[in-house]
């Protein structure tokens, strides 16, 4: 245990020195908040409904630094780590390959646990944001949106051949997802065939979680969510683990 | 004495090239071992091979009695390693990276008082790249020793060394090794193999073509200097083609 707390320690100031994912996974999100925020204010989302726009956007808004950190973040730094012979040198040492990447696993968790509570905190301050569901329930889904999200990047930065593979197969999964999955354009008004395949996108089934529980709307079927990206997770962090390569 | 190092029939190809080829070796506790050969003789493979980095196609391996691939683990709490070519996180700074190092292990040594005993005391707080080329060198030997280890491995301990560091490396090395560590090392500067090693292995395209003591080498080559008989053991076949 002490041995992964100072590994995260130093891991984490590593990758705050190199500020991408400080600009990416944390400010980005609060600016896109601040536009929304601006242009929207607290008008309610639509007519007749109880919750604003903003209330509406706060789940796909806290997917921004989910996906810069499993999608970008990760897969890189997993990547590099293997081309540059870094993981060489933990090679012969008595480390385990799930300690390492439990270790930076967690720091992308900081980051989107951060992120997720600025935007929290701004929103409610400013535009008198407050959650109609639940938050143990709005936390649950938040958390295997995340947990899914990471390991697919896990799993790209363990597979791909170099940085420059992972990065471009990060960037065909990212860009889909951030188009298609509801983050940027609602799910609904996309054709019926595009729905279909992006429902396999743990971001769709997360996002669509995140909005009913923090909106406090009903739920018609939990299970598809919670099934597919429970499946990611575990199919990926199999596969980083198994597959795990020290250069 | 106990055979710390046991390696026995040890083969590894890339693709048609023969690499090791067939290479047997032991290293007794508490003696330095160098395994000598020009760029491309398969030094850095066979190390790689010993220490189960890469996955060798024929022969056995044993290191404190242990399965270097089997049991990486526990075998790497005893041993500490300096590669020939490794990296560092980017933007890690010395005492960043000694601190990463040291609590990987259960019995760590103070890795301030190596760093001063390396004369890199004075650049903890500095990034490593920022580092001179021996400075690093010297850095990378000092995380090689954080472990308090039984057994080291060197490659290319001294390469872009100064005299005096070069000097300086060897009095650490040889006040470690009365203590009873054990030192498998590669080398390019014959000097120090002479001054270091009680053992040496010279290898020539994958294949040990001499094995034995510094002294003996001298004696089968029949030359006085044993830089003089290093060239002439390691080109041995050329002569005879």
């Amino acid at each position: 245990m002490k041995s992964f707390l100072t590994l995260l320690k130093n891991e984490l100031k590593l990758n705050i020195r190199n500020m991408n994912m400080v600009i990416f996974a944390v400010i980005m999100p609060l600016i896109v908040l601040v536009i929304l925020g601006f242009l929207n204010g607290t008008k309610p989302a639509a007519y007749g409904v109880e919750y604003t726009f903003m209330e509406q956007s706060f789940g796909a808004l806290c997917t921004i630094s989910i996906c810069a950190g499993g999608l970008m973040g990760l897969p890189l730094v997993v990547s590099e780590y293997q081309e540059r012979k870094i993981l060489k040198r933990f090679q012969v040492t008595p480390v385990s390959p799930i300690k390492l990447l439990a270790v930076e696993l967690t720091i992308y968790m900081i980051y989107c646990l951060v992120s997720m509570i600025t935007l929290i905190l701004v929103a409610m301050i400013f535009w008198k944001v407050t959650i109609h569901g639940s938050w143990l329930a709005f936390l649950g889904s938040w958390l295997l949106t995340m947990i899914s999200t990471l390991s697919i990047g896990m799993m790209i930065g363990g597979i791909a051949k170099n940085s420059k593979s992972a990065s471009v197969i990060a960037c065909l999964l990212y860009f889909p997802m951030l188009i298609f999955s509801g983050t940027t354009l609602p799910f609904e008004v996309m054709p019926e065939v595009i729905q279909k395949i992006v429902r396999v996108f743990p971001m769709t089934q997360g996002i669509q979680l995140m909005k009913a529980t923090f909106l406090g709307l009903t739920v018609d079927n939990i299970k598809l969510p919670v099934i597919v990206m429970g499946t990611v997770t575990m199919l990926c962090a199999g596969i980083s683990i198994k597959y795990f390569k020290w250069e | 004495m106990e055979k710390v190092i046991k390696v026995d029939q040890l083969s590894k190809t890339y693709g048609n090239l023969l690499a090791v080829d067939n290479i047997s070796l032991s290293v007794k506790r508490g003696t330095v071992f160098g395994l000598l050969g020009a760029n491309g003789a398969g030094k850095s493979t066979t190390i790689e091979c010993i220490l189960g980095t890469k996955q060798a196609d024929k022969g056995q391996v044993s290191i404190l009695g242990y399965n270097p691939q089997k049991d990486r683990r526990k075998l790497f709490q005893k041993v500490g390693v300096q590669f020939q070519e490794c990296d560092y996180q980017p933007e890690i700074k010395v005492s960043e990276l000694c601190e990463e190092t040291a609590c990987l292990y259960k019995t760590p040594a103070d890795w301030r008082e190596l760093c001063s005993q390396f004369g890199i005391g004075n650049k903890i707080k500095n990034a490593v790249k920022s580092l001179s080329g021996g400075e690093r060198q010297r850095l990378f030997i000092v995380l090689a020793l954080i472990p308090n280890p039984e057994i080291v491995f060197l490659d290319e301990l001294t390469t872009g060394l100064d005299a005096k560091a070069r000097r300086d490396v060897w009095k650490i090395l040889s006040d470690l090794k009365k203590k009873g560590l054990s030192i498998f090392l590669t080398s390019h500067f014959m000097d120090e193999v002479e001054v270091l090693c009680d053992e040496i292995c010279i290898l020539k395209k994958g294949k040990v073509v001499f094995y034995g003591t510094v002294e003996e080498s001298k004696v089968v080559s029949g030359s006085k200097k044993f830089e003089d008989a290093y060239l002439i053991l390691s080109d041995e076949e050329v002569d005879r083609e």
